[in-house]
């Protein structure tokens, strides 16, 4: 940019953000959200796709990091590269399908050819071309990682290590694919992009609140008799699910410690699915299988856009201060019947996106909160339970189901983030570049 | 070729399906709908309801009923108070499909106040096809398929009947 300030600048987040509450300006002003679009979605890991969604050589998605366009390409090499979505030459979208397979990108506006690494490989008409064609290709992001197949990537060259920003949270990772007695997931059901009239910071804090779901969520419980009001329903004493901070914004509600039995997470008795029991507990033995029928899958967000939603994965993307879209897919396993896969689509279409039992609510009052946030707004509380909870051996906070554990995590990282390294680190004059 | 007699009784049907939806009048739409009812809502254009590919909305007779039993609550935040809608139905083809049994297309461009939210207004232009049978000198629907011009998103909630 022209500009050689940080966007963030002029805006005071450690008064804005306080341990025990936040400002609701952080919700609705424009200059917050492009200081996150700067902070958060160039300069940190932001997710980007799985590996099994573009398994072959030349297999693409498109995607937004933040709001820039880009694809993800695995190359004939294998490596998978995250590309902006903007020809090099007068800016025109070079991939403009949502996904597919290709072995070169065509620019349809002056006929200009990449390769899936991005390098220009040829120009119409070259004698009037007297650029260098490795001088003009396609915009790459910086860093590209992956983790269990989770493709993360960064636009800032000096990012620390992706390792570093999932720290512990890798744990949450390995819990979601151990649901695939293979160790695998795959990606291929598509993606509902479910369009919220609310800041994106809503879809983190609301997918890890566990206060809210007797509120939002009776008619639910009323239409529904299943493990749900058993999990979540209960009075306070005897709920033993747990809000989770794991460190680095990434947040989790535990739901394991109120299951009882097997497969009660998947809403069904063990017998259901023989075979998948079966195979889990052959393929991580007795003690783990069993744990991992019991316990279920992680219900956690991975900073700052990527939410492992029990056996969904879904996207978080920013739009404007107040709009987003919250994407998701199902999470299908590797190694597994047919039956167990089609059970997480229709779980999956039940309880996410537009039509759903659950977010259709959600999402009503995701919008009424943006509304009452409106004109000068307020403090928002976030002390709830601060005085109860506790850090277990591995660093974790812990909480009561109910309490804002999981929020104050969320926003103690945010902060960290937006006020942003020393204006002289390399960081932040690669920011500023 | 259906007969006039029998466009007419499929029209009645489409105008009477619209006005339970658009008034919201659950149970009685749901009555509408037979044992084996297919109501879909797909996410992309050209999907198979069988791909293993996901909808937006995808639900069989049980669902529909889990549907219709959670608008009913009462606290269904997203419909309290209902969506304020009204649906224009055009562009009716018929086809046979079995001895009173009829295929039936048409175009549906549905506005909706959103009342219980942001009080905006919201358009879904829909190509909707009615699989529809006589039963017991009543017309029912056995499939009711949406295809929302904008399937593949962004979409708004879209917790109302539809």
């Amino acid at each position: 940019m022209l500009d050689n300030s940080r966007p963030s600048e002029g805006i005071r987040f450690e008064e804005l953000i306080l341990d025990d509450r936040v400002h609701s300006t952080l919700y609705t002003d424009s200059e917050v959200f492009e200081a996150e679009m700067d902070s958060i979605f160039r300069n940190g890991w932001v997710f980007i796709c799985h590996d099994s969604e573009i398994p072959k050589a030349g297999d693409f998605v498109r995607r937004n990091v933040g709001r820039d366009p880009v694809f993800a390409v695995r190359g004939r090499d294998g490596e998978i590269s995250v590309i902006v979505n903007r020809c090099a030459h007068r800016g025109n979208i070079i991939c403009q399908e949502e996904r597919g397979n290709a072995k070169a990108f065509v620019c349809q506006y002056h006929g200009w050819a990449y390769d899936t690494k991005g390098g220009l490989v040829d120009v119409p008409y070259p004698a009037g071309f007297k650029g260098d064609f490795s001088c003009h290709g396609l915009e790459r992001l910086a860093k590209v990682d992956s983790y269990q197949g989770f493709v993360f990537a960064s636009f800032n060259p000096t990012v620390p290590s992706l390792g570093d920003h999932l720290g512990r949270a890798t744990e949450l990772i390995d819990r979601a694919v151990e649901m695939s007695p293979v160790g695998r997931i795959n990606l291929s059901g598509g993606w509902v992009r479910h369009q919220l009239n609310c800041n994106w910071k809503m879809l983190p804090e609301n997918d890890t609140d566990g206060y809210h779901v007797n509120f939002v969520h009776p008619s639910f419980a009323q239409a529904i008799r299943s493990n749900y009001d058993e999990a979540v329903l209960q009075d306070e004493e005897s709920l033993k699910s747990e809000a989770k901070d794991w460190g680095n914004g990434h947040t989790e509600l535990n739901f394991s410690p109120s299951y009882s039995r097997p497969l009660e997470w998947f809403g069904c008795a063990e017998d259901r699915y023989p075979s998948y029991s079966k195979a889990l507990r052959e393929a991580y033995g007795q003690e783990k299988g069993d744990k991992i029928l019991l316990d279920g899958p992680p219900h956690a967000v991975i900073f700052p856009n990527l939410f492992l939603g029990e056996m969904n994965i879904v996207r978080f993307e920013p739009v404007a201060p107040g709009v987003c879209l919250h994407i998701h897919t199902p999470m299908y396993l590797e190694g597994v019947d047919d039956d167990v896969n089609q059970r997480i689509l229709r779980q999956s279409e039940g309880a996410l996106g537009p039509t759903a039992f659950l977010l259709a609510d959600d999402s009503v009052i995701a919008e009424r909160t943006q509304l009452a946030l409106a004109g000068k707004g307020g403090w928002l509380d976030l002390s709830r339970g601060a005085e109860r909870e506790v850090t277990d051996d591995n660093g974790v906070v812990v909480g009561h189901l109910t309490d804002e554990t999981s929020n104050r995590g969320f926003w103690r990282h945010y902060k960290q983030v937006m006020q942003g390294p020393d204006q002289s680190s390399p960081t932040a004059a690669a920011a500023a570049a | 070729m259906v007969t006039i007699e029998e466009r007419l009784r499929v029209e009645e049907f489409l105008f009477k399906e619209a006005r339970l939806a658009d008034e919201s009048r659950y149970s009685e739409w749901e009555a509408l709908a037979e044992d084996d009812m297919h109501y879909w809502v797909p996410a992309e254009a050209g999907q198979d309801p069988d791909d293993g590919r996901i909808s937006i909305l995808n639900d069989n007779r049980t669902r529909l009923a889990t549907r219709i039993r959670q608008l009913n609550t009462g606290v269904r935040h997203a419909q309290v108070p209902p969506s304020r809608m009204c649906r224009i139905i055009s562009n009716v083809e018929i086809e046979t499909i079995a001895d009173g049994e009829y295929f039936v297309r048409s175009n549906v461009v549905l506005y909706e106040y959103r009342i219980q939210a942001d009080k905006e207004m919201e358009v879904w232009p829909a190509r909707v096809e009615h699989k529809l049978r006589m039963r017991d000198g009543e017309m029912k629907m056995f499939s009711k398929h949406i295809h929302l011009l904008n399937s593949e998103g962004p979409v708004r909630g879209l917790s109302f009947i539809i």
